[in-house]
C-alpha cells in the first residue's frame, strides 16, 4: 500500500521529459549566457544561433544584463522559465547562481543543457535541479597544457611570470594552477591580478619585469592580458615567449605577427553546436551524453595559418571550429 | 489664465467645487506629477507587455517572477532613497552588499546559527554606513566622493575577508525564503514590503523623517532650527548600509553563495529608481512609494523585454531611454 502510494507519487512528480518526441521544426531553445561584452560569449551565442539555423529549430539567445549580474541573470532565466520552451541553455556567472532557476524548470519537466562554466552539483540537488548535459572546457588541462609546452620550449628551471584574472574567479585560478602544473619544476612570480584587462596588464608586465630581469616567460590567463604583456616585453626590448588563453581574433593576428607566442585556444562555438545538439536529442526522446569536454588547441606559429582559415561571421572568434579531430557525443544521435 | 477663472468659480460657488478646484490644483502642482508619472508609466508598461505577450506575461507565474527579481532592488533603493532625501547619494550600496554577504559566508562556515549570521550581515553593513556618515558629516567632504571610496574600501575588504572564493552556503530555510510563497507572493516580496512600509513611516511621520527631510531641503536652515545634521547623515547612512548588508542575506537565499564580486548593476539600478520615483536629487523631497514603483517598472521592463525575445543589445538601449525620458518628464514637471 505505501509502496504503491510512493510509486504513484513518484510518478506523479518525477518530471516527464519529453512525453511525444518533436518533430525538429517545432523544438524552441531558449539559452541564457553571460555578458555579452566579452567576445567569448558573443562566440558561444554564435555557435548557437547557427546551429538552430542549420537544423531549423528555434533558439532564443539572452544574456546577462552584466558580467558580474549574478541575480539579473537569474531573473532572466526566470523570465524564460514561464515560457513554452522545450530545452534551456544555460552558462551560470558563477557556480550557484542559477541553481534555483533551473530548479524551477526541472520540475515544470524541462530539460537543461549547461554549457561552459559547470552548476555546482550540491546547490543544484538542494535547489532541485537537474542538469541533463554539460559541455564545457576543462581549464585546468588547457592551463597546463600550456605550461608544459611554455617549459618544453624554454626548458625547464626557469623564472616563469603568471598574470591572473579577477581576484577569485574560478577559471582564471583554473587556468593559472593547470599552467603550474604543467610547467613543474619553473619558478613563478605572481600571479598578480590584472582583472581580465589589456592596460592593466601592461602595467602588471612592466613592474614584474623591472623586479625580475630574469623572467624568462610569460603566462596569462587571457588573450587580452597577453596582448598588454606582449607590448611591456617589447618595450622592454625582451625576446620571451608569452602565452595566452581563448584564440580571440586579435590574439591570433598576434600570433601571426610574432607578438604573442602561442595562445591555448578555446571553441566557443563549439560550445554552442553542442548545446544545441543535445537540446534536440532530449526534445526528440533521445538518450542525450551525460557530459563532454570540449576542444582546446595550443595555437602558435606553425598552425596559425590553418587557425585563421576558418573564419567567423562576426570575427571575434575566427577559428570556429577546431583546427583537427575533436569529440562530438551529440551530432550522431540527432534524428533528421 | 485658467488658474484665475478656476479661481473665480472656485470662490464664488464655495464649497462643493473647492473639492475640484483642490484636485485641478493637485493636477498643476509639479510634484503631483512627479509622484504619479512612474505609476502611470508602470502601468503603460504592463498594459504594453500584456497586450504584446498576454500568454507568457499576464500568468501568476511570471507575476511571482517579476516580483522576486524586484524584492532586492527594492530593499537597497530605500535606502538609496533616504540618502538621496540629504541631498546625498550612496556609491557604495552594492560593494557593502558583497562586504556583508562575505561577513555572512564567514559566520556560517564557522558555524553559527542563521539568524546570528543575519544579524552579523546587516551589522557590518551598518558600519560601513556609519563610516560614510561620520566621515561625510565630520569632515563634510561630498557625499559622492565619500561613498566613491567605501565602494573601494569594501570591495577590498570582501576579497581579504573571502580571500577572492566565494562560499558556498546551501541552507534550506534560507533557500525556502527565495523559493517559497504565499498566496502568489513571494515571501521575499513580503520582506520588501515590511521594509517599505517601515520607512514610509519614519519619513513621513516620525520627527526624525522631519528632520531629514530639512536637512536635505535646506541645510543651513536646519542647522539654525538646532538639527543636528551630523547625526541625521549618520543615522541616514547606517540605514542604507544596514538595508545593504540584510539584502545581501537574501541575495544568498537567491544565488546560494556568498561571492565576492561586486554586482554593480544593483547600484545603477537604485540610482535610476530614486530618480524615475520622483526624489529630487537636490533633497528635502522624497517618496518611498514612488522608487518602489520605479523599481518594479525596471525589472518589469527587463522581463518583458527578455520574453518578447529582444536581443540583449537592445533591451540595454531601451532601459536606458525608459530612465532618461521618464526623469526628463519629471525633470519639467518639477519647473
Amino acid at each position: 500500500m505505501t509502496s504503491a502510494a510512493a510509486l504513484a507519487f513518484a510518478a506523479a512528480t518525477s518530471p516527464v521529459v519529453n512525453a511525444a518526441p518533436k518533430k525538429l521544426k517545432d523544438i524552441r531553445i531558449a539559452a541564457v549566457v553571460k555578458g555579452l561584452d566579452n567576445p567569448f560569449f558573443i562566440g558561444i551565442k554564435e555557435g548557437i544561433e547557427e546551429t538552430a539555423l542549420k537544423y531549423g529549430v528555434y533558439a532564443n539567445v539572452q544574456a546577462a544584463p552584466g558580467l558580474n549580474d549574478d541575480i539579473g541573470q537569474a531573473n532572466k532565466l526566470d523570465s524564460l522559465a514561464g515560457q513554452n520552451y522545450d530545452c534551456y541553455i544555460v552558462i551560470p556567472i558563477s557556480s550557484n547562481n542559477l541553481s534555483q532557476a533551473v530548479g524551477k524548470i526541472t520540475k515544470k519537466g524541462k530539460t537543461v543543457i549547461n554549457i561552459d562554466s559547470p552548476i555546482d552539483a550540491a546547490s543544484l540537488k538542494a535547489a532541485g535541479g537537474k542538469v541533463t548535459s554539460f559541455a564545457g572546457t576543462d581549464n585546468f588541462a588547457a592551463g597546463k597544457a600550456g605550461g608544459a609546452h611554455m617549459v618544453k620550449a624554454i626548458g625547464t628551471g626557469k623564472k616563469i611570470a603568471l598574470i591572473a584574472g579577477l581576484a577569485g574567479n574560478v577559471t582564471s585560478n583554473a587556468r593559472i594552477n593547470g599552467f603550474k602544473e604543467g610547467a613543474a619544476g619553473a619558478t613563478f612570480v605572481g600571479p598578480e591580478n590584472a582583472d581580465w584587462d589589456t592596460t592593466k596588464a601592461l602595467d602588471k608586465a612592466n613592474a614584474m619585469l623591472l623586479a625580475n630581469p630574469d623572467i624568462a616567460g610569460f603566462f596569462a590567463a587571457n588573450d587580452q592580458m597577453a596582448q598588454g604583456i606582449a607590448k611591456a616585453v617589447k618595450a622592454a626590448g625582451k625576446k620571451i615567449p608569452v602565452y595566452g588563453v581563448d584564440g580571440i581574433a586579435d590574439a591570433l593576428a598576434e600570433v601571426k605577427a610574432g607578438n604573442i607566442t602561442a595562445t591555448i585556444s578555446q571553441y566557443p562555438y563549439v560550445m554552442g553546436q553542442m548545446g544545441v545538439q543535445a537540446c534536440i536529442i532530449a526534445a526528440q526522446g533521445g538518450k542525450v551524453p551525460a557530459s563532454t569536454i570540449t576542444p582546446y588547441y595550443i595555437i602558435d606559429s606553425t598552425n596559425i595559418d590553418k587557425a585563421l582559415t576558418n573564419k567567423s561571421t562576426r570575427g571575434f572568434f575566427p577559428n570556429q571550429l577546431p583546427p583537427g579531430e575533436y569529440k562530438n557525443p551529440y551530432a550522431s544521435k540527432i534524428k533528421k | 489664465m485658467i488658474a484665475k477663472k478656476n479661481k473665480k468659480t472656485a470662490s464664488a460657488e464655495a464649497g462643493a467645487v473647492s473639492k475640484f478646484a483642490l484636485l485641478r490644483e493637485g493636477f498643476k502642482d509639479p510634484f503631483f506629477w512627479s509622484k504619479w508619472l512612474v505609476v502611470v508609466a508602470f502601468l503603460l508598461v504592463v498594459l504594453i507587455f500584456g497586450a504584446l505577450s498576454p500568454e507568457a506575461f499576464l500568468t501568476t507565474y511570471n507575476l511571482n517572477n517579476i516580483l522576486v527579481a524586484s524584492a532586492i532592488p527594492a530593499i537597497i533603493v530605500v535606502g538609496q532613497t533616504f540618502t538621496v532625501a540629504t541631498a546625498g547619494i550612496d556609491l557604495s550600496v552594492s560593494s557593502i552588499m558583497t562586504f556583508g554577504a562575505v561577513c555572512f559566508g564567514l559566520a556560517f562556515t564557522n558555524g553559527w546559527p542563521l539568524y546570528q549570521c543575519i544579524i552579523f550581515s546587516t551589522l557590518a553593513g551598518m558600519l560601513c554606513g556609519v563610516m560614510n556618515g561620520l566621515i561625510i558629516a565630520k569632515r563634510q567632504i561630498n557625499d559622492f566622493i565619500v561613498t566613491l571610496g567605501m565602494l573601494s574600501v569594501a570591495a577590498g575588504g570582501a576579497l581579504v575577508l573571502s580571500d577572492g572564493k566565494p562560499r558556498q552556503i546551501i541552507d534550506e530555510s534560507l533557500a525556502n525564503i527565495a523559493i517559497n510563497e504565499f498566496v502568489h507572493i513571494p515571501y521575499l516580496m513580503f520582506i520588501a514590503f515590511g521594509i517599505v512600509a517601515i520607512a514610509h513611516f519614519v519619513l513621513f511621520h516620525t520627527r526624525f523623517g522631519t528632520h531629514l527631510l530639512a536637512v536635505g531641503g535646506d541645510p543651513d536652515a536646519a542647522r539654525a532650527m538646532g538639527i543636528s545634521i551630523v547625526k541625521i547623515k549618520v543615522v541616514v547612512y547606517s540605514i542604507s548600509g544596514s538595508l545593504a548588508g540584510f539584502a545581501a542575506v537574501l541575495t544568498i537565499s537567491r544565488i546560494g553563495a556568498a561571492e565576492p564580486a561586486a554586482n554593480t548593476s544593483i547600484l545603477l539600478n537604485s540610482v535610476a529608481a530614486v530618480v524615475l520615483g520622483g526624489v529630487s536629487l537636490f533633497g528635502g523631497r522624497a517618496t518611498i512609494f514612488g522608487p518602489f514603483v520605479a523599481t518594479l517598472l525596471l525589472q518589469a521592463l527587463s522581463n518583458g523585454l527578455t520574453i518578447l525575445g529582444v536581443a540583449s543589445y537592445y533591451q540595454y538601449i531601451a532601459v536606458g531611454v525608459v530612465v532618461i525620458v521618464s526623469a526628463s518628464l519629471v525633470r519639467t514637471s518639477n519647473k
